[in-house]
């Protein structure tokens, strides 16, 4: 094999490939990147059974071909490249990497070992980037970390024929945005649920960010079902996460009658402050009156602190107990200038009812209500 | 939990002798209810039961103006209601209970690291070690209802006595909201007219098995010819009781290893088992013990484990760990199934089944999340609880696990349940 290509084009391309390489494989092989060249140009690749990327980049083709090099390594040399095109050739078993002045020679790991990367042949929707990639951000913040419940370590997809719900939850919280799609030649009336690992949602959403649109694709092989997201000449593929996602949505209050809008800015600026006496783990006080919002940080020996901020309360007076950093979450994801928080009730009175915050767009005039951020208050401890 | 109404209630005279009985047993006085008050003293003189007031709920506690109309722990909601109509119900809190206990406990050991933990309200101390210190026993149980009183607002009773057994008749005796001494050359005059049900390990089948020969009283028992007492209830039983009915009780107060790391139980049948469901049903029996042991210590498993040997003695482990931490036996009996069948033992003869919950933590509340997957399990399994606690280990039990449960309801008919931690044989 051998092609010359240019120096930006290819540590863009490369670095895209490597993104999604998980950081410690069992399989050496899978921690490659596959290099094929042909009439139509050059592609890299890399796939560890469960999440794949494939970019398509111009190239000059001397000789096609395919090899097999470290992900990381080519991604470390490829950044670091003086400004000239890149050759590469193979002698062997060997590769060649010329650049200006500067040469590589590295080992290629056997091709034929590498699995083949997925082949997308589903039907296909098409989605705005930028608001795909801001309703991931909003809605994995509050997926879970923990590989215990794989079910709700991914974002459920809702496919629709002209909306997507994305939901997240990891039991504490729950997260969902809605966003209008073109569904394309997806659905024909039957609502399609995908869920998706969200750590590999958050890197579409970073990588594809910028790119127009978004293609979205469902696949299923030898049992396995996949989704598919291209843009920009670059595909990633990811297994869906088996399992059912627990019916988060009903847990939502259809009507509340008891809220308060708070300045949003103003809010993290305080929850901030005031936690920063709070132990690990430990919860706020939230009291709301017809005077504003008192928050207090009790509970540690050493320091307390509190702070007021004004609050425009509807309804009764109530206390609630919040853990700063699921709050500060919904907070940044909510995207508005004031917020607000509604209270429920739930049907066992030991247990707070949830709280949900939405959008506001003036302290009297609510927000968009394509996001919705629902939050278990803790416990309140006398 | 007692049934008494504080009417017959002792106290200890100003002077009684203190010099020789360094056990104190430490009750708190209708806890749940009285917790649930503290937040709403404007009902405190109400009769108040804590429970649920919908469907077969049973009172898990009531406070005294309650017990003054016949409303006991353990009786059906709805008779509770019946006798007391303007029963003020209210829903537990267990997280507010384990708070205060935490408080409690903490006070306890502030005195001597001699506690031994009964369960959420209850705990005996061994002062013996803390006379120069803190002062008489007696001393020691009133600072004990003071700081209690202060840091909580809640009441307790402190019983006194040589023995732990007597000690804790002794609290029962004073409640509520006192203390008695039982000075130990006095212990033997005291315990002599109890009913013979006050003894320790005295339940149903005991006490049938005593009244049917005119046993009906502590004093009866101690005079006992022995001869009489082995035919009515077998040798190693008569012995026990005829000590404790003349007031000797040799056990001490034992607190608990510092953190226990585990809790398991584990069975070795005597003819191996090979049946699917017998083992099913094994694992049932097992994760219930485990779970109940939990839930007694205030604990919660994150981790549950399995074992299972075979004739060969060929022996398989296995652990799966939980999103949330459990001690409602439901859940702990789902994954040791799903565990086992993971293992396609198919049919292969079983010697040995074990269930043990690993990585304890303690005061893990499940209602912090928005939703509780095992929420009724264990609504319906800390009513067990109180059941239990009232009635015996054998009073209630899964189905399934009938045919298993006669004669001796802790001990399998065919196999011997080994528990890795002693537990109190009360």
């Amino acid at each position: 094999m051998r092609f010359s290509v240019n120096r930006d084009v290819f540590s863009e391309a490369v670095s895209f490939a490597v993104k999604l390489l998980p950081q410690r494989t069992t399989l050496p092989i899978l921690s490659g990147v596959l290099i094929e060249t042909n009439d139509t140009g050059l592609t890299l690749s890399s796939f560890d059974y469960e999440v794949s990327a494939q970019t398509k980049i111009v190239a000059e083709i001397e000789e096609s071909g395919s090899i097999l090099v470290s992900g990381r390594l080519l991604a470390d040399i490829a950044s670091r490249l003086p400004n000239a095109p890149v050759q590469f050739a193979t002698e062997d078993n060997r590769i060649l990497v010329t650049c200006g002045s500067a040469s590589f020679t590295l080992l290629s790991m056997p091709v034929e070992e590498y699995p083949s990367i997925p082949e997308i042949s589903g039907q296909s929707g098409l989605v705005p980037a930028d608001e795909f990639s801001a309703a991931v951000a909003q809605v994995a913040v509050a997926a879970s970390r923990d590989d215990v419940t794989p079910v709700i370590t991914g974002v459920q997809l809702e496919v629709a024929e002209n909306h997507l719900g994305l939901v997240a939850t990891d039991r504490y919280r729950v997260a969902v945005r809605e966003i209008d799609w073109d569904s394309g030649e997806i659905g024909g009336g039957e609502p399609i649920t995908a869920l998706v690992p969200a750590r590999t949602l958050q890197e579409v959403g970073k990588t594809f960010g910028h790119s127009g649109n978004i293609s979205v694709a469902f696949t299923s092989k030898d049992d396995r079902e996949l989704i598919a997201f291209s843009a920009d000449n670059k595909t990633v593929t990811s297994l869906l996460i088996k399992g059912t996602f627990p019916p988060v949505r009903r847990l939502f209050p259809e009507t509340t009658e008891n809220y308060a809008v708070i300045n949003t800015g103003e809010l993290i600026e305080a929850v901030r402050r005031v936690s920063l006496v709070l132990e690990r783990e430990a919860a706020l006080r939230f009291t709301f009156t017809i005077d504003g919002l008192v928050m207090e940080a009790v509970g540690s020996e050493q320091a307390q602190a509190s702070e007021k901020i004004d609050a425009l309360l509807t309804g009764e007076d109530i206390v609630l107990s919040l853990k700063p950093a699921f709050l500060i979450d919904g907070l940044n994801a909510v995207r508005s200038e004031f917020v607000r928080f509604s209270f429920t009730k739930s049907e066992n009175t030991n247990k707070p009812g949830p709280m949900l915050i939405t959008a506001q767009s003036s302290k009297d005039q609510p927000g968009a209500d394509s996001y919705k951020y629902l939050l278990q208050p803790n416990l309140l401890l006398r | 939990m007692s049934k008494q109404d504080g009417r017959e209630r002792l106290v200890s005279a100003a002077n009684a002798d203190d010099s020789e009985t360094p056990i104190l047993h430490v009750d708190m006085d209708s806890f749940f209810a009285s917790v649930s008050l503290l937040d709403r003293p404007e009902d405190a003189h109400r009769p108040v039961a804590i429970g649920h007031r919908s469907g077969r709920s049973v009172v898990s506690t009531a406070n005294y103006a309650a017990r003054r109309y016949g409303v006991n722990a353990a009786m059906p909601m709805a008779r509770a209601l019946q006798l007391c109509p303007s029963l003020l119900v209210i829903e537990p809190d267990f997280a507010a209970y384990r708070h205060y206990s935490g408080i409690v406990m903490n006070i306890f050991r502030e005195m001597t690291p001699m506690v031994e933990v009964l369960g959420i309200d209850e705990a005996f101390l061994d002062v013996s070690g803390a006379r120069r210190l803190l002062g008489s026993p007696s001393e020691i149980g009133q600072q004990i209802r003071r700081r209690v009183r202060e840091q909580t607002g809640l009441a307790c009773t402190v019983g006194i006595a040589a023995t732990k057994f007597v000690a804790k008749i002794a609290s029962g005796k004073g409640k509520p909201d006192g203390l008695l001494v039982i000075p130990k050359a006095e212990t033997v005059a005291f315990l002599r007219p109890l009913p013979i049900r006050a003894l320790w390990g005295v339940g149903a089948k005991t006490a049938e098995s005593l009244e049917r020969i005119a046993l009906r009283t502590v004093a009866d028992v101690a005079d006992a010819p022995e001869r009489l007492l082995v035919r009515a209830v077998g040798p190693a039983t008569a012995l026990k009781l005829q000590l404790l009915a003349r007031g000797q009780d040799a056990r001490r107060v034992e607190p608990a290893v510092a953190a226990e790391k585990s809790i398991g139980h584990e069975v070795t049948f005597e003819h191996s088992i090979a049946d699917p469901r017998a083992i099913r049903r094994e694992l049932l029996g097992l994760s219930d013990r485990v779970a109940a042991r939990l839930r007694a210590a205030d604990m919660s498993a994150k981790t549950v484990a399995i074992k299972v040997r075979f004739d060969d003695f060929t022996t398989l482990s296995r652990s799966r760990t939980l999103a949330e931490p459990t001690h409602v036996a439901r859940r702990i009996f789902e994954e040791a199934a799903d565990l086992v069948d993971a293992l396609e033992i198919a049919g292969r003869p079983v010697r040995l089944i074990g269930v043990r919950g690993e990585q304890l933590q303690t005061g893990t509340d499940p209602r912090a999340a928005l939703w509780d997957p095992d929420e009724d399990w264990r609504e319906a399994e800390s009513a067990i609880d109180t059941l239990r606690a009232r009635f015996g280990a054998g009073a209630i039990m899964s189905a399934a696990l009938l045919d298993r449960a006669a004669p001796a309801p802790s001990v399998p008919p065919h196999g011997i349940v080994r528990d890795h931690i002693e537990p109190y044989d009360h």
